[in-house]
């Protein structure tokens, strides 16, 4: 049944290899041209507490020389549903084509496909997915270096959570083919789905997953502990009157200045996600997805089992 | 009968509120090739979708071959061969490989004899399946399901869909493997005559009710067509068990179950053929009225 299963399942899988290949080619160059910038221009001894003047002009340099490039690879988080919703199509195919009939009369029990069928594309979106998210990681490593890793982008395609986001992908596409047995309108509806999803996560559940900080300091100058946390919101005062209340700071990098109004008087509250809860958070989001995916996945083998005849 | 291959009792499917399949009683004797025959609709493919084992029944219970079909899939599935009305391969795999298919999917595959007859069909093992004919995919849908070697082949509406030319090469097919082997085989079809030239067996259903099964041979030799002057209905009741009646004004002709001899000579006999006997038990049966005319000798 695998050697069945994995032939159903090559034409896909070679298509989420060329996906990979594809971004290769566009973050390979890139990336060691990234690089090679970041050595000569020794940004690596700027990172140090109180740099000079200079050394804040250069980080400010590089990071709006790759602004639009950065920008491109934030659109990378689309692909983990990408990934996940293509190695979902032969399963469904399967079930559209209703050629499941013949494998279903061989000597297999129809457990026994639907187990092999479903690992096989967890396998291959797993191994994509590591792949997507090695790629990634090395190509950014000189902008986390300068700015974190918790600013959307970054997060979603570093770390482990695109694992998780990848199964989940495969698993609601592969649900959704269960009930309707039709490939175009279950992989369509799974990815918007999916991507619906990734924006309550992004905008909202993530921040619940770990408790935040609250920090307090004066002047326009950031704390170093606070450089590359997510500062959820900050409100800031001056001589007791709010001038500014709740609103979202991101994440800034190294030696950062706060674009704060009366800014030498100024008194700042925040509220933030500190740097070191990025695996905490990461591990957090990924089970949280990962078991999705796997409700998801149960419900397709059980519904196709029980109700496909 | 001691010996059934396939056995239902009180049957039934329902798909939401509608019943695709009730009440069905019947039985398939061990290495007949027996013909299902019913108009479309009568719960053909439901049955025999149960007897494989594909889906499971809403009331009633079926055995093959001394299984649960759907609870014991791990046992029948291997002794079991089928090939569905539209014959579903992949279209993508080529030949050779819908055999390698079969070799790694069935424990008890016969290789020799799966690229002996694909090679006797003259089909190019490089080939993709979906671009073969008709009558070429469902040759290597039968191979697939022959060479499992199984003891009950089941083939639903095998020829609907094929030429005449086709589907004389798939019966034969279908004859020849038999031949070589204790197999039984259920055929269905909502044409009669199409299965006679095979079959030795027949069950017609209606309505999921079987109105009528035994040796073909037997069914033949027990109905008569008698056509005499025109008689009142409860009058030709009396003397024979009538199946269909038909009058004109001035005759009247009656399909009638005769096991002996018609001694009534104001009536001239006929034989008849299969089609129309089992048109007759289908069409113009009274329905509930008529008692179940399920000849003895069902066993061979």
């Amino acid at each position: 049944m695998t050697w069945l299963a994995w032939r159903l399942q090559r034409t896909e899988t070679i298509v989420a290899g060329g996906v990979l290949v594809l971004m290769a080619a566009l973050l390979v160059p890139t990336g060691i041209s990234m690089s090679e910038a970041y050595h000569t221009d020794g940004l690596g001894s700027c990172l140090a507490p109180n740099p000079g003047f200079s050394c804040v002009q250069k980080i400010g340099a590089f990071q709006s020389h790759y602004q639009a490039l950065n920008f491109v690879t934030n659109w990378f988080t689309l692909i983990p549903g990408v990934l996940g919703v293509l190695l979902a199509a032969p399963f469904i195919l399967d079930l559209e084509h209703r050629t499941y009939r013949l494998a279903w009369t061989q000597s297999i029990t129809r457990r026994h496909w639907v187990a092999v069928k479903l690992g096989l594309a967890v396998l291959a979106a797993v191994g994509a997915s590591a792949v997507l998210i090695a790629l990634i990681t090395w190509w950014r490593t000189p902008l986390t270096d300068i700015g974190g890793r918790l600013d959307t982008g970054t997060y979603d395609t570093t770390g482990s959570v695109a694992i998780g986001y990848t199964l989940f992908a495969l698993g609601l596409a592969a649900a959704l083919g269960a009930m309707w047995r039709r490939s175009a309108v279950s992989l369509t509806v799974a990815f918007v789905g999916y991507f619906a999803i990734r924006i309550v996560d992004d905008y909202w559940l993530r921040n619940r997953l770990a408790s935040p900080l609250h920090a307090t300091w004066s002047g326009a100058r950031l704390p170093a502990y606070l450089e590359k946390a997510n500062i959820l919101s900050q409100t800031v005062t001056v001589n007791g009157r709010v001038i500014e209340s709740g609103s979202s700071g991101g994440v800034l990098g190294a030696h950062s200045q706060l674009a704060v109004p009366g800014s030498r008087h100024a008194l700042v509250h925040a509220v933030y996600q500190p740097a070191s809860s990025f695996w905490t958070l990461q591990i957090r989001e990924t089970l949280l997805f990962t078991a999705a995916a796997a409700a998801c996945l149960v419900f397709a083998a059980v519904w196709t089992q029980r109700r496909v005849t | 009968m001691a010996n059934a291959a396939v056995r239902t009792e009180a049957l039934g499917k329902r798909y939401g509120s509608a019943w695709a399949l009730s009440d069905c009683t019947l039985e398939i004797p061990a290495d007949s090739i027996t013909a299902l025959v019913g108009p479309n609709g009568a719960g053909k493919t439901t049955l025999l979708h149960l007897v494989i084992g594909l889906m499971r029944q809403t009331t009633g219970s079926v055995e093959v071959l001394g299984h649960s079909p759907y609870a014991k899939a791990a046992e029948v599935l291997p002794r079991l061969g089928f090939v569905a009305q539209d014959h579903p391969l992949y279209r993508n795999l080529t030949v050779t490989e819908t055999l390698e298919l079969g070799r790694r999917l069935n424990p008890g595959w016969d290789a020799p004899y799966a690229r002996e007859r694909v090679g006797r069909l003259g089909l190019d093992g490089k080939r993709k399946v979906g671009k073969l004919s008709g009558g070429q995919q469902a040759q290597v849908a039968l191979t697939l399901a022959l060479a499992k070697r199984p003891q009950l082949l089941v083939l639903d509406e095998p020829v609907a869909s094929l030429d005449p030319l086709a589907r004389r090469e798939f019966l034969s097919a279908v004859l020849e493997a038999v031949a070589e082997g204790d197999v039984t085989v259920i055929l269905s079809s909502h044409i009669v005559s199409e299965l006679e030239r095979v079959c030795d067996h027949l069950v017609a259903l209606t309505e999921s009710h079987t109105r009528l099964a035994g040796p073909i041979d037997q069914i033949l030799a027990g109905h008569r067509v008698l056509i005499g002057p025109r008689t009142g209905a409860t009058a030709a009741a009396r003397m024979h068990d009538v199946i269909r009646e038909s009058h004109t004004e001035r005759q009247t002709t009656l399909l009638v179950r005769a096991d002996g001899h018609v001694y009534d000579t104001c009536w001239q006999q006929h034989e008849v053929d299969l089609e129309e006997i089992v048109l007759a038990y289908m069409g113009y049966a009274p329905g509930a009225a008529m008692p179940l005319p399920v000849p003895e000798a069902v066993a061979r």
